[in-house]
């Protein structure tokens, strides 16, 4: 018998508290005067006696309660062999159905091999069938009935899924808990390295386990694939789209291969490609003619090696028109609006255009066609801009207010409505220039600014940031970028301009991104990953967004989501290579492409020590117990906590009724 | 005492505040007698019962001369218990007197209660005295009707203090020398003897023509003990210590105390001597009423 947790055993020594109220507190006599003993006998002490006796009942019953519950804590076990279950066993048949099967006839051959592992089941034992992917699925109820078995292992289908070692070992302990017999796990499997978990610990088995492989592969296959891709999820103009690949080559010699840029099934582009032995290469197509709207594109390689599925890659990509935005200026500043120019359009994958406009000629202007406005150091605004700006932030739209000397004049920011307390000029005080003494650099704005690190800002203007979050500061402490939410929409209050005179930020190489980073943000063109890997989840709707309905479409055309999911789920794990479409609830339409994980095409089989080992981790009590029992015979531990609990149990109520049969004899006498 | 009724009853735990004894007795007969509808008789009073013949010898005081002179026979004139009718009280002064649960002792108990009988009979003129005792005689006062009478029996009683164990016999003995006219005996003390015993020593002032009162006091703790946890019991005349459960002084001693002063009862009452238990809780007058009561049945 052994202790899982012995520590616990430490507690025992709370039986002193009984002890202590019963020997030393109870009998604690002090003398009484009385009239006369005449009445009172020598035989009342063995009234006491027997008196003490129940107490020293009651006694030992706590004592045993304590040392009881200290014992269930403890987790005491005892090892059995599994005679107990007169030689029967449940006998696991576990395919991996993993996407590297669907190499050349692997699959096929472990489900022929598995078909022969059933004949393995003696009367008596029971049998399951174990589909093992990035979950194990249960493709029988354990059962006697080899035909079921058969049945179940040729109902196994290739999936795209990666293979997970570690829940498989996760699920034969569940099975070796619930199951009173010991197991027998006949694996049939590639052995793929890659589908280790990271700690060897989740291997591990419970000790009636005996777990044996049956390998399909060979040490080492050779395999092609398209590793990676990028490319941009939206295209705007056809000629300035780059889209890269890279060819690698597992445990294969050099080689030429074809790749060809697919779109829709018609093949756009092709280029040869010379792989180095068990190396990489890249491809670059520098253009992608296609018409508006989403399109399903690859990359493919050429000729297709024994696993095709991972020499194509599919992503998605959109052709849109970009999206302008209103930049609003008061007139004669053309320096800001060519900086900012510049860095917006530099970007040609962020998909913006910039509509610069007097902000006196703007008083009709509808805003609802812009990705967001720019307002660069405007004066004054013209009767009812400030209020259509206002509608249009309520409304969802995003303002962007970079503050000058001009906007002094306003007394407030925009829209937001934060105090405007005056101008700081650097070179007045005693420091020549700010630099941001503090930023939040998770903000999306600043992600990839550096922190605006070595800018140095000669005037800024001092904003109450009020409810405004403030993003960064200088060092004197002032506000520099404030964001506050209005209504459905967001204002970015920048308090210095977008020239080289006020700061020189744009000769810093931190302003393009901050320019390109502070677009997407409030254009909302955030997170909008098109391109993921089977078994990745696709977020369907924010916290905020409930009760409308979020319409997912699969590569066969179907709806997965029932009516109840499409409305309530938060997301969606995608777990099949193809395209999917997603209809959100603001209209919204996406494409996502879903490929295999390429950790998947690396066919390095686990050595064979590694596989002892694990193989081990079952046996590991089995081999201590060798001298117990029978050599060989599997042993299993046996949990006692649950019926030291019951005895605990027990005892409790039998102490309770002594002890309340003493207390109502003190009442009476009271 | 119930609480909540109106009593005239006097708690002996309010006696024991008075400091004087002759004043207790005051108030527990003068309290006592205001509470009888009609004069009984005390036993020791001086109330006409019959007449008899004349006889050589008798007193000629006692001749009743108006029947005479109707009749010209002499008829002596009979009174209820004698009218020179002798009262001696005898008190345990033992030292299990001295117990007490609730404040007030049995020997304070039995003080009260003889220092009342004695007022009651200076009272009607009756001689009244008084023998305080534990294993030996350790204070008599000759029962007499002499002035201040009362205030020596009184005077004794206060002063008795409390001896050492109880004997019987030898005090019983003793009285017995100094017994020379009939009267009533009342014997005050807990008792713990066997009945057997007391009865055979008491007995024989019976026979002398005495009536004997038997007034057993006990305290209410004594008679229905009632112990929280064990404890350990010391005798007080004996220093002998016991341990004792609550469950045997709730049991078995409840049975055996209870047999004792049954025993003593029906032997009490077999040798034609009166009994009276009386509980140190309960109010002294009430007690006497009782006891006045069966006195008065019996004549």
């Amino acid at each position: 018998m052994g202790f899982l947790s012995p520590w616990f055993l430490a507690g025992a020594a709370a039986v002193g508290l009984p002890l202590w109220i019963h020997l030393l507190r109870q009998y604690r006599s002090t003398p009484h005067p009385f009239s006369s003993l005449m009445f009172f006998e020598r035989r009342t002490q063995s009234s006491i006696k027997h008196r003490r006796l129940r107490y020293l009942l009651l006694l030992s019953l706590r004592i045993l309660l304590l040392i009881l519950i200290a014992f269930a804590f403890a987790n005491p076990f005892v090892t059995r062999t599994s005679a107990a279950s007169e030689g029967r066993r449940m006998l696991i048949i576990a395919v991996d159905n993993s996407f590297s099967m669907r190499y050349g006839d692997h699959l096929a051959r472990a489900k022929q091999e598995a078909l022969g592992a059933v004949s393995n089941l003696r009367p008596g034992d029971r049998g399951q069938v174990l589909a093992v992917g990035s979950h194990v699925h249960f493709m029988t109820q354990p059962v006697e009935d080899t035909n079921q078995l058969k049945a179940a292992i040729q109902s196994i289908q290739p999936s795209d899924e990666r293979s997970s070692y570690g829940e498989l070992a996760r699920a034969l302990r569940t099975i070796s808990q619930s199951s009173s017999m010991p197991l027998q796990v006949d694996f049939f499997s590639d052995m793929q390295k890659s589908s280790l978990p990271p700690a060897f610990a989740d291997l591990r088995l419970a000790s009636d386990t005996n777990l044996i492989f049956h390998s399909v592969a060979d040490s080492k296959e050779p395999n092609w694939m398209v590793e990676s891709v990028t490319a941009p999820a939206k295209i705007y103009d056809p000629k300035k789209v780059r889209v890269q690949a890279v060819i690698a080559g597992d445990g294969t010699p050099a080689a030429k291969r074809t790749v060809s840029l697919v779109l829709d099934g018609k093949v756009l582009d092709m280029k040869s490609v010379d792989v180095p032995a068990s190396g990489r290469a890249s491809v670059e197509f520098l253009s992608l003619d296609s018409p508006h709207g989403f399109h399903k594109a690859e990359i493919r390689i050429d000729p297709r090696d024994s696993l095709a599925e991972d020499d194509r890659f599919a992503f998605a990509i959109e052709r849109a028109d970009p999206h302008p935005v209103l930049f609003l200026h008061t007139g004669g500043q053309e320096r800001d609006q060519l900086y900012y120019r510049s860095a917006l359009e530099s970007v040609p994958e962020a998909g913006f255009v910039l509509e610069p406009l007097a902000a006196d000629q703007a008083a009709n202007q509808s805003l609802s066609k812009y990705a967001f406005v720019v307002l660069s150091d405007v004066g004054s605004l013209p009767a009812g801009l400030e209020a259509s700006l206002r509608g249009y932030v309520n409304g969802g739209g995003s303002l962007l207010v970079a503050l000058g000397p001009a906007s002094a004049a306003l007394g407030h920011v925009p829209v937001s409505g934060e105090t405007i307390q005056g101008s700081s000029y650097s070179s007045l005080d005693q420091d020549r220039f700010q630099t941001v003494a503090s930023a939040d650099a998770e903000h999306p704005a600043l992600r990839r600014a550096n922190k605006l690190e070595g800018v140095q800002f000669y005037q800024v203007m001092r904003v109450d940031p009020g409810q405004s979050r403030v993003v960064a500061r200088l060092t004197n402490q002032a506000p520099l970028l404030l964001e506050k939410q209005v209504g459905e929409g967001r204002v970015l209050v920048f308090t210095s301009r977008f020239d080289n005179i006020s700061n020189d930020l744009p000769l810093h190489a931190s302003f393009v991104p901050f320019i390109e980073e502070t677009a997407r943000y409030l254009g909302g063109q955030q997170d909008q990953s098109t391109n993921v890997a089977v078994d990745s989840y696709i977020e369907l709707r924010s916290a905020k967004e409930h009760g409308a309905a979020v319409e997912v479409i699969d590569p066969d055309g179907k709806h997965p989501l029932s009516l109840k999911e499409s409305t309530t789920a938060p997301s969606f794990q995608v777990d099949r290579e193809g395209f999917y479409e997603i209809h959100r609830t603001n209209g919204r339409q996406e494409m996502v492409a879903v490929h295999a994980d390429r950790r998947e095409s690396d066919l390095t089989v686990v050595p064979p020590e590694t596989l002892e080992l694990w193989r081990n981790t079952g046996r590991g009590t089995d081999v201590s117990n060798a001298t117990a029992g029978a050599p060989g015979t599997p042993v299993r531990p046996w949990s006692l906590w649950r019926y030291a609990l019951l005895l605990v149990l027990i005892i409790a109520i039998i102490e309770s009724l002594l002890a309340s049969r003493y207390l109502s004899v003190e009442k009476e006498a009271a | 005492m119930h609480p909540s009724t109106p009593t005239r009853f006097i708690d002996p735990s309010l006696l024991a505040g008075l400091s004087h004894l002759d004043l207790v007795a005051k108030t527990v007969v003068d309290g006592f007698v205001a509470g009888l509808h009609r004069s009984p008789d005390f036993g020791f009073s001086q109330e006409f019962a019959e007449y008899r013949a004349y006889s050589p010898g008798d007193d000629l005081r006692h001749v009743d001369w108006n029947v005479f002179a109707r009749t010209e026979r002499m008829y002596l004139k009979r009174y209820r218990g004698e009218t020179n009718c002798q009262l001696t009280l005898m008190l345990d002064s033992s030292a299990s007197m001295g117990y007490s649960s609730h404040g007030i002792t049995k020997l304070d108990y039995g003080r009260f209660l003889a220092v009342s009988l004695a007022y009651m009979a200076n009272q009607q003129r009756d001689a009244a005295g008084v023998i305080i005792f534990d294993d030996d005689v350790r204070n008599y006062v000759r029962p007499s009707t002499r002035q201040g009478q009362f205030m020596r029996v009184a005077h004794a009683i206060e002063h008795a203090q409390l001896g050492t164990r109880t004997d019987f016999a030898k005090p019983f003995i003793h009285f017995q020398n100094f017994l020379r006219r009939r009267g009533i005996v009342v014997v005050i003390s807990d008792f713990y003897e066997q009945p057997d015993t007391i009865i055979k020593t008491v007995a024989p002032l019976r026979f002398r023509g005495n009536e004997l009162v038997l007034f057993h006091v006990l305290d209410p703790q004594e008679i229905r003990p009632k112990l929280k946890e064990p404890v350990l019991l010391v005798d007080v005349e004996t220093d002998d210590a016991l341990e004792v459960s609550p469950e045997y002084a709730k049991e078995e001693y409840t049975v055996k105390i209870d047999a004792h002063i049954d025993d003593l009862r029906k032997k009490a009452n077999a040798a034609n001597i009166d009994y009276c238990l009386l509980r140190t809780d309960r109010p002294l007058d009430d007690a006497m009423r009782e006891y006045f009561l069966i006195r008065k049945g019996k004549m």
